[in-house]
């Protein structure tokens, strides 16, 4: 009953219709992240129709923002029970009826529930699942499979922004939002490829420890080792789960608080944290600064262009890099390093003060930003590993949601106190840089824990009488091979398999 | 002025009023103490002053025909001219066409720098325009004031009889200024078809990658099965 499984590699494929997943996750992470910044240009028609002020109206982009990222626990939630694709497809539907239901809209509270809250909750649902999947069906060449996913976002900013422009200026308003609904179905298309890669739900989930990045390689040979030595521990595992379910056991399935005590896991959330205070700010004000240096409106906007065009290539690009040799064991570094960077260009931005300094800031700003963004994710999975990274992902973006939507205001009062934009753009280099030099001191810490912990974990191997409690025996688990029941069972067959054969020769 | 390229400026007036045009040269300019003359057109002005590196003149707008361009013309070793246009406040407002759907509602908005004394808008009949008149059309148009500067019409129910371009036009003490705005009205079938398109395109894609994955499980199953069938021979 089990040949094709047990002829599977111990691992995720790293390839093949991987490939597909990645395009889907493309589709689905680009609309996630460009539509809330699409949609800035029906903002003012929507303002003079419904006659409220500028303020009022970019609530609608808040609430939406601030759905999309509040609701990532659900998100992860909902990933942890169905998997990403159902989640996904409802996700994309979700959205569509949104947008279509917006066209209809009589008052602008009409449109904060139907654009913030329904089209963002999609959105949200579309985010967290197709980062999720990656991380399943992906693991050698997981950074390359993350820089591409998180390309979409760039790209699908460059195509929105016109197509937008083209149906504003041919169907108004309202029918643009019923077209762009219809646009939002494809979600559901990029749902439909992310193919379920375990057997079943994973409802059964250890506890595992980080492991010491050595290599790679050396893991995954250990792995082979080890499952012959502990095939006894599955059985410990779902005796002991079947007893200890509580109310706290079961939250935990859904959602793993646990993470809060996983080093790594907190290292990550408090720098993160702590960047995207100033992470979207200069975006969203590079325009405004660069008009009010007396540059024109179309300058202006070719500004954020090539942002996004060196965006573009520089996710897929920063994915390779992640993925070589020698950065992947210490990517923890080069994204913190990539976060400095960051900060670094913003505090040198007041000091370009001619168009082609602004250019000169703008690539670079768009390089850095993307080296952050495509491995934002990867760095995470890193961390926690991919089995854990379902409730990680969730944790993480609802503690981001309220830096990210403070961000921007905090912004828009220093330039409204000071009447100059430099103080942003100083305090938003600055939380970056100390963003960025945390992560970089916490992750040496780290990393050195995990050496040691790994070292400590070989004597005991070694150590033919030690008891192997079930604690332990899950330690001796690889975070990247899956963990979960179903999984195990064909490897265990295969084991007694062979047993048999040999017995029968 | 520095350069030799001449320099002008819009200065809104909308009420009688007294108006200081000021030219100043610059500090590193070549020209040094030039010879400054005030015109309007033709007819040079007057009553003009001077302090160290700078030439006012002062002038009282009662009419609209005093509005116009005024430049000021430094003579030495270049030539510099300066233009200040007086004019009436311009109207702000929507460029492109608004487009709306039958029964809907169109909204055109007037916003200007200064508020003028009244505001009225008017739909082009032919080639004339008629104005719009609120007690004959009551359940049509609606006239809102934003604020003295800004002024709205709402038209209600549209049609396609709808369709044409209303002007708003601000009437201040020295003249008025006006401003067109076209009116699109569509039928809900216009954005219904690429809607219907692009829904049909979802449905066909999930359809095709549900198909896919069935009969590529079928295939894995069907190579199982002579597996098996090879082991058991």
């Amino acid at each position: 009953p089990f040949p094709a499984e047990a002829g599977r590699a111990p691992g995720p494929p790293d390839g093949g219709w991987g490939w597909m997943v990645v395009f889907g996750a493309f589709v689905s992470i680009g609309f996630a992240y460009a539509f809330p910044k699409g949609l800035a240009i029906f903002f003012k028609e929507i303002q003079d129709f419904f006659g409220t002020s500028y303020s009022e109206i970019a609530w609608v982009s808040s609430i939406m923002l601030a759905t999309t990222y509040g609701a990532g626990p659900i998100s992860s939630i909902l990933v942890n029970r169905y998997g990403s694709r159902p989640v996904v497809m409802f996700g994309g539907l979700l959205c569509g009826v949104g947008m279509i239901s917006a066209a209809f809209c009589t008052s602008i509270l009409q449109l904060y529930i139907c654009v913030g809250f329904i089209t963002g909750f999609g959105l949200a649902l579309n985010l967290q699942p197709s980062v999720i999947i990656i991380g399943k069906y992906f693991l050698k060449r997981r950074p390359i499979a993350n820089g591409l996913a998180m390309a979409g976002s760039p790209v699908m900013l460059c195509t929105l922004a016109p197509l937008n422009q083209f149906l504003f200026d041919n169907f108004g308003w309202r029918g643009s939002f019923l077209i762009l609904g219809a646009i939002l179905l494809n979600c559901c298309v990029a749902g439909a490829l992310f193919r379920p890669i375990e057997a079943g739900t994973a409802l059964v989930k250890t506890q595992v420890a980080e492991e010491g990045k050595d290599a790679l390689k050396g893991k995954i040979t250990e792995d082979g080792k080890e499952m012959s030595g502990a095939l006894n521990v599955p059985m410990e595992n779902e005796t002991e789960e079947e007893e200890g379910k509580d109310c706290f056991e079961k939250i935990n399935q859904y959602l793993d608080f646990s993470l809060f005590k996983h080093r790594g896991f907190l290292i990550y959330l408090i720098g993160n944290v702590l960047m995207f205070l100033g992470f979207f700010a200069p975006i969203v004000f590079l325009a405004p600064y660069a008009k009010h240096t007396g540059i024109d409106e179309y300058s202006a906007a070719f500004l954020l262009s090539i942002l996004a065009i060196v965006d573009m290539v520089a996710r897929p690009a920063t994915g390779i890099v992640a993925n070589s040799k020698w950065v992947r064991p210490r990517i923890q570094y080069f994204f913190s390093f990539a976060i400095a960077f960051n900060g670094a260009c913003h505090l040198l931005c007041p000091l370009a003060s001619s168009y082609t300094g602004l250019i000169v800031y703008s690539s670079f700003f768009g390089l850095a930003f993307g080296m952050v963004c495509a491995m934002l994710f990867e760095t995470l999975m890193d961390l926690v590993g991919a089995a854990r990274f379902t409730s990680a992902v969730g944790l993480v973006t609802i503690a981001e949601c309220c830096t990210i939507l403070l961000g921007p205001p905090i912004g828009g009062i220093l330039i409204d106190t000071f009447g100059d934009y430099k103080y942003m753009f100083i305090k938003c280099g600055a939380v970056m840089v100390l963003a960025g030099t945390f992560l970089f001191i916490m992750n040496y810490y780290n990393y050195r824990m995990l050496a040691k912990e790994e070292k400590e974990r070989k004597t005991k191997e070694e150590d033919p009488k030690s008891v192997r409690t079930g604690n332990e025996g899950r330690k001796n688990w690889n975070n990247d091979s899956t963990q979960d029941g179903p999984e195990l069972e064909p490897l265990r067959d295969e084991g007694e398999g062979v047993k048999k054969e040999m017995n029968g020769t | 002025g520095v350069s030799g390229t001449a320099l002008q400026k819009n200065v809104s007036v909308g009420n009688p009023t007294k108006v200081e045009l000021t030219c100043k040269l610059d500090d590193n300019s070549k020209l040094k103490n030039p010879q400054v003359t005030w015109k309007r057109g033709n007819e040079t002005i007057s009553h003009s002053s001077k302090t160290q590196n700078s030439w006012t003149v002062q002038l009282t707008i009662s009419d609209g025909s005093q509005l116009g361009s005024y430049s000021c013309i430094l003579k030495g070793e270049v030539e510099v001219s300066a233009t200040f246009h007086l004019q009436v406040p311009k109207i702000d407002g929507k460029e492109r066409p608004i487009i709306t759907y039958e029964g809907d509602l169109a909204v055109m908005v007037c916003k200007t720098e200064y508020a003028p004394m009244a505001w009225t808008w008017y739909r082009t009949n032919g080639t004339e325009l008629v104005a719009i008149n609120l007690s004959s059309h009551t359940n049509k148009f609606r006239i809102k004031r934003q604020s003295a500067n800004v002024n709205r019409l709402e038209i209600l129910k549209l049609t396609k009889k709808d369709i044409g371009v209303y002007w708003c036009e601000a009437a201040f003490r020295l003249g008025s200024s006006k401003r067109s705005f076209e009116l699109r009205v569509l039928s809900i079938l216009a954005p219904l078809k690429p809607f219907i398109a692009i829904v049909a395109e979802v449905v066909i894609l999930v359809t095709t990658i549900a198909l896919y994955e069935v009969y590529s499980k079928r295939k894995e199953e069907e190579g199982e099965r002579e597996f098996d069938q090879i082991e058991q021979l």
